[in-house]
């Protein structure tokens, strides 16, 4: 059962990427992104990180993937649908990735029989414990990561017929 | 399933991420590539996490960073793509050649 839970998480997220980079329709690109962080998240709920696996579905799925949606459909035009979406480059940037990917797999191959000891355990409470215990000054420091972004976003988004009403 | 498996998932995301923001013309195409990227580098934390290091979870603590850093690029990442579409009325990463001399 956890194996076939396992395949299926996998495949939905590898499939769903796939489609992602492929894809000629930048819409259905970003569904595609959708589909795949909520592969993520069912592989983070098989690897018991459960406070994890929420969050992902909470900022991933219903906040970045909503947003990605909201700019594709604002910025979009109906040529894109028949010109090219990749660049000449496309073969080169292929071979690097499949030298990377199979590089990566012989160096994770030590890994082969690492098995897990014990069952996953709830981590909501000692993910609590640590980010307002050893971690309290990256944790307000994220805070401070965010407050930036949020005042950067406005300025980026504000026209210029917003400031001519403002100085009216 | 050993920790192999969920890192052979987490490479072969990575190289379709890293795939998708080499050739997507598009930004937002080459923004989605990114979070691929990221959300494999979650994937490999929280596997290392739980083969390597099941009592604790400071791993775990780092892909909720990850998460919120990925959070605030992506906002601030969209809020600049559609300031520049507002002025040069393109989404294509080539056509961005204003600072050309």
């Amino acid at each position: 059962m956890e194996q076939f839970a396992f395949y299926v998480f996998a495949g939905v997220t590898l499939l769903a990427a796939l489609g992602v980079v492929l894809l000629r329709n930048v819409l259905h690109a970003a569904l595609m992104l959708g589909l795949c962080l909520l592969g993520v998240a069912g592989i983070f709920a098989q690897l018991g990180a459960d406070f994890l696996f929420a969050s992902q579905i909470l900022i991933y799925v219903g906040g970045i993937a909503v947003l990605i949606l909201f700019v594709v459909l604002l910025a979009g035009r109906a040529s894109e649908l028949i010109t090219r979406q990749t660049n000449k480059l496309w073969p080169p940037a292929a071979f690097v990735c499949g030298v990377t990917f199979v590089f990566l797999l012989r160096y994770y191959r030590s890994f082969n029989g690492t098995s897990a000891s014990s069952a996953p355990k709830p981590t909501t409470f000692a993910l609590g414990k640590l980010l307002l215990g050893d971690l309290a000054l990256p944790f307000e420091l994220i805070s401070l990561i965010l407050l930036a972004a949020l005042a950067g976003a406005i300025v980026f988004s504000r026209t210029e017929h917003d400031e001519e009403e403002r100085k009216a | 399933m050993t920790l192999y498996h969920y890192l052979a998932v987490s490479a072969a995301l990575f190289c379709i991420g890293i795939f998708g923001a080499l050739t997507r013309r598009n930004v937002i195409g080459i923004l989605m590539g990114i979070e691929l990227m990221f959300n494999a580098a979650n994937i490999n934390l929280a596997a290392f996490n739980r083969f390597l290091h099941p009592n604790a979870v400071v791993g775990q603590s780092v892909s909720l960073f990850i998460i919120t850093v990925a959070a605030a690029e992506v906002v601030v990442g969209l809020a600049l793509v559609l300031a520049i579409y507002r002025n040069i009325q393109t989404i294509y990463a080539e056509d961005y050649n204003l600072l050309k001399g």
